[in-house]
């Protein structure tokens, strides 16, 4: 029925005119047999039948095919009239488009690492586990603890742990360092992943002594063995041993992230092998394991953490441990991979919200600009019978029309802006490789276009909709002036954008400020021309210390000879890398630690040249020295941060430390020298204290993995071969690992911050450039409309700069509102900055200060155009006129 | 934009069904009727007449065909469908309680 009324459509007019015909006959031949005249009974009946178009309109809704049909047409009509005025039409879609499609990349990368499931079945249950105090509030587990919560814990489905064990592949071509971790039973069915092929590591494979196996990654399989159908049970050489694959994981298998030694969320793990419970389980020391578990169906992480914490306490009372104020930390996740950068996102988000704010209210206004153009013939139509419905439905088309093709332009935006984020990203942020343009995204960009189209849309339509007919006919061709509400409309939506802009500038200069704040800070090293990378002497081939020295020792001497190299240094470490080694319950001598805690620092072990080559600078005493090796009186490097937290009484400087619980004379260190504080990272609050022991002491520590610092004295460029070369010359099977400027450590550490910065001022400019273009439209309107007023002054003697300080005036107080109420909305939501910002106060007046000024500076730059024109006002004409 | 404002929402429906229910009409003839039957107390316009009849012809309760009218020009005549008749059966019966119940407070305050 429907369809028919749609395919015939001139049957259906037709026979509506007809019945309608019917009628009126009827009436007539009715008011004749009354006695009237043919005439006169022709009038009357049509008077009394009302408007024939409008019951023809009325049945036409009735039939519902009207929406379609008027649909048709009111699109028609659109496109003539865009196409009358096209740069309005582009100005609005331009516009949209780019906020539009800002907000689809954002969103994309919201997708893509916060609404994406974890690619882990049920990724919901699965928590972490960390081991938590108030001086350490995430902490590894010792994998004894860890294997008695295992077997009495009752709130897994499965209890893995794991750390990170490198292992350095050899047997074909240059040895390789894979990134690997030592996992304990069922680390796999934690996280809900199938083998591509062979088997997982069962209880068996825990078992110290146990033989050597290893599951690799698909992506190592596939470079280093060509996907050889027939890997597993392949014995290979890893750390110099023989290892048998017992399986091989699927493409796409992602590393849930880790601390200790810190491997980034990701398909990053090449290869995992058992980890085996050797040694004496009652020496519960050293924590180097991370947890990780599946919770049970309908368990959720507050009661796991309420039974690990009874755990806690039961296990560290049978090893007479107790208060020591530790508990368990069960986090989910999901929170542990992407908590770090929600908020960052979030805000970005909210940013870019607020730049489509401006361009809403942007388009409003040249809707509103335009329907007072068009308000006669608004008024023509509705005398001709137009109902006010109609009118509506006809403007919010227009709007939804010009939103959707804004919408499409964002869309490409934003395919070719995902890309540029993506590659924007800081390296290692979690889940880039899942961010992409799809259907949600696509989704989403439709979605807020229509949202758009009606937001700046049904204002305007609703107000010229409501226009008084007789009043806009009568005007005549003068134009209205009766626009005063219109006036006022468009005023409120440039003070809104103005306070949006203004918001978001705030924002940018508080980021920017701690930006500069961040570089400004003293990292407490010297990251230019400094050369780093990692090695890893595998202990079968390096069996004695003496070896191992011996390696050191020539490979410092051989770069500091090599041309262009000053210093060259080994240590355990670099700065701002995650180093996290920890030992505690240390004595110093005449010192006692504070009541219920004990003497706890960072341990390092460094090489003489180690501190020269990073630029860290000695504050007393000497570095090491040649000299100071096994044979020698046994010394110690702090940093400023022990010197000054632990020793109350006397000089830091030669005082002595001791490691063993009752030392005698041979097991105390003095300590020779104190250097400069390095962070954890450069916004930590503070350093914690740390301490270094002569390389020469201990040369094999942490299974042999070391980092070596080259400092040069002009370009670092050429010296990543000499690295190279110096340690092949030594030892050619030895894997060189991870060599990057000491800069790039350091411009790492800073990424994040860059990245939310870049994005805020991006949309913060354009936020200002919207709201000048509103202001300059509004203003530039309204000059237009007071073009007479104008002459008149001038006639009467106003000068030039009279008018232009009029205009101007008119600018600026529309901005400063704007900026008052800007000002105003940033100190309420600075709050959600202040985990962005760094050692900037969310109500830094000068920020706020700039912002305003600038501001302005921009609401006159877009007034002075309109202003001269008002000023061109000709006296004569407007005199004329009147 | 006239509304059969005299008339309870929705009891023009009931009437056109009511009066179409024994033999086809065409709309001149439907306002006639109503307004003989009603001693001229109901007016019908065209401007509610009209939509109405398109909406129900819509809803499928009522079907239009053109026919010959008495006077020997084509009209079109509206006559009940099967699902017209049951909605005019429906619609009596919600009158019918809604006019008892509103005699019943009258005469009760």
């Amino acid at each position: 029925m429907r369809l028919r009324s749609l395919t015939d459509r001139g049957r259906v007019e037709g026979e509506l005119d007809k019945e309608l015909r019917f009628h009126l006959d009827q009436q007539i031949e009715e008011n004749i047999a009354s006695g009237l005249e043919l005439e006169e009974a022709r009038y009357a009946a049509m008077r009394r039948l009302g408007g024939a178009e409008q019951i023809k309109e009325e049945c036409r809704d009735m039939r519902q095919t009207a929406y379609l049909e008027d649909l048709g047409k009111d699109l028609r009509y659109t496109g003539r009239a865009l196409r009358k005025s096209p740069g309005f039409a582009v100005a609005i879609v331009l516009t949209l488009g780019l906020s539009i499609g800002a907000n689809s990349a954002i969103f994309s990368v919201i997708e893509g690492v916060l609404l994406k499931p974890l690619p882990y079945p049920q990724a919901d249950r699965i928590v972490r586990l960390f081991f938590s105090s108030n001086s350490y509030p995430r902490f590894p587990l010792n994998p004894f603890d860890f294997r008695d919560f295992r077997s009495r814990s009752h709130s897994f489905d499965s209890l893995a742990a794991f750390t990170r064990s490198d292992v350095q592949l050899s047997g074909s071509g240059e040895p390789v360092r894979l990134a690997a971790f030592r996992v304990t039973a069922g680390y796999f069915r934690v996280l809900g992943l199938g083998l591509q092929q062979g088997r997982e590591f069962g209880p068996e494979d825990e078992l110290p002594g146990s033989s050597r196996v290893v599951i690799l990654s698909d992506r190592i399989w596939r470079t280093q063995f060509g996907a050889a159908p027939d890997i597993v049970g392949r014995k290979i050489t890893l750390d110099s041993q023989p290892f048998t694959v017992v399986g091989v994981m699927p493409p796409g298998t992602e590393h849930p992230g880790n601390d200790y030694h810190a491997l980034p969320y990701g398909d990053s793990v090449d290869a995992w092998w058992p980890f085996t419970f050797d040694g004496d389980p009652n020496q519960r020391g050293s924590h180097y394991m991370e947890g990780i578990g599946r919770l049970k169906p309908g368990k959720t992480p507050a009661e796991a953490q309420a039974e690990m914490n009874a755990l806690v306490t039961e296990v560290s009372r049978e090893h007479g441990r107790e208060g020591g104020g530790w508990h368990m930390l069960v986090v989910p996740l999901y929170r542990e991979i992407v908590g770090a950068d929600e908020r960052m996102l979030l805000v970005l988000l909210g940013a870019v919200g607020l730049v489509l704010l401006i361009a809403c209210a942007n388009a409003a206004n040249l809707l509103l600009a335009r329907a007072t153009a068009r308000q006669r013939e608004i008024a023509v139509r509705m005398a001709l019978g137009a109902a006010r419905s109609r009118l509506l439905r006809q403007m919010l088309t227009e709007s939804l029309l010009l939103a959707l093709v804004g919408g499409g332009f964002g869309a490409l935006l934003a395919l070719g802006g995902v890309r540029a984020l993506v590659a924007l990203l800081p390296a290692g942020f979690p889940r880039s490789d899942s961010i992409h343009v799809n259907a949600s995204v696509f989704g989403f960009t439709l979605l807020v276009a229509l949202a758009t189209g009606l937001l700046f849309g049904l204002v305007p339509a609703m107000q010229s909709s409501r226009v008084d007919v007789q009043q806009a006919l009568r005007e005549g061709a003068r134009g209205a002036t009766g626009s005063k509400h219109h006036q006022r409309l468009r005023n409120a939506l440039v003070v809104a954008e103005v306070g949006l802009a203004s918001v978001l500038l705030v924002g940018a200069g508080l980021m920017l400020r701690s930006f500069v704040n961040l570089l400004r800070l003293d990292p407490g090293f010297r990251p230019d021309h400094v050369l780093t990378a990692n090695l890893s002497l595998p202990d079968t081939e390096y069996k004695t210390p003496v070896s191992a020295l011996h390696f050191e020792d020539q490979l410092t001497a051989n770069l500091a000879a090599a041309p262009g190299v000053k210093y060259a240094g080994i240590g355990t470490d670099l700065p701002w890398t995650g180093y996290d080694e920890n030992d505690g319950g240390f004595l110093i001598q005449g010192e006692q630690p504070p009541p219920r805690q004990e003497f706890h620092a960072r341990y390092h072990f460094a090489s003489p040249d180690y501190f020269r080559a990073l630029g860290i600078p000695l504050v007393r005493g000497r570095f090491f020295t040649d000299a100071d090796n096994h044979d020698a009186p046994a010394v110690l490097i702090i940093n400023a941060t022990m010197a000054r937290l632990y020793w109350s009484h006397g000089d830091a400087l030669g005082g002595r430390v001791s490691f063993e619980d009752n030392p005698k004379e041979k097991d105390w260190f003095t300590v020779v020298g104190i250097v400069g504080d390095v962070k954890d990272r450069p916004a930590s609050s503070g350093a914690e204290p740390a301490f270094w022991w002569p390389m020469a002491v201990v040369p094999l520590v942490n299974g042999g993995v070391m980092s070596v610092a080259v400092r040069s004295d002009s370009d670092t460029a050429g010296l990543a071969n000499v690295l190279r070369r110096e340690v092949h010359r030594l030892d050619p099977a030895l894997a060189v690992a991870d060599v990057r400027q000491m800069d790039q450590i350091a411009d790492a550490n800073i990424a994040t911050a860059r990245f939310s910065l870049f994005l805020v001022a991006l949309f913060a400019a354009l936020a200002i450039v919207l709201a000048a273009i509103g202001t300059y439209g509004v203003i530039s309107y309204s000059v237009g409309q007071r073009t007479h007023e104008f002459g008149m002054r001038m006639a009467l003697g106003a000068g030039r700069r009279d008018v232009l300080r009029l205009v101007l005036s008119q600018g600026i107080q529309l901005a400063l509102s704007g900026v008052i109420l800007g000002a105003a909305g940033a100190l309420a939501l600075a709050r959600l900055l202040r985990s962005l910002i760094f050692e900037v106060s969310p109500a830094d007046p000068l920020t706020f200060a700039a912002v305003g000024m600038l501001v302005l500076i921009v609401a006159v730059v877009a007034c002075y155009l309109p202003a001269r024109r008002a000023t061109e006002a000709d006296p004569m004409i407007a005199l004329r006129s009147e | 934009m006239s509304k059969p404002s005299d008339l309870i929402q929705g009891t023009l429906d009931l009437l056109i069904l009511k009066t179409i229910s024994l033999e086809p009409k065409h709309g001149w003839a439907i306002a006639k009727r109503i307004e003989q039957v009603s001693n001229e107390a109901l007016q019908i316009t065209q401007g509610a007449l009209y939509p109405a009849l398109h909406r129900l012809e819509q809803q499928g309760w009522i079907r239009g065909e053109w026919r010959a009218s008495e006077t020997g020009r084509e009209a079109k005549f509206y006559a009940l469908t099967r699902a017209g008749r049951s909605q005019l059966e429906k619609e009596l019966a919600q009158w019918e309680r809604l006019s008892n119940a509103v005699a019943l407070v009258i005469k009760m305050v």
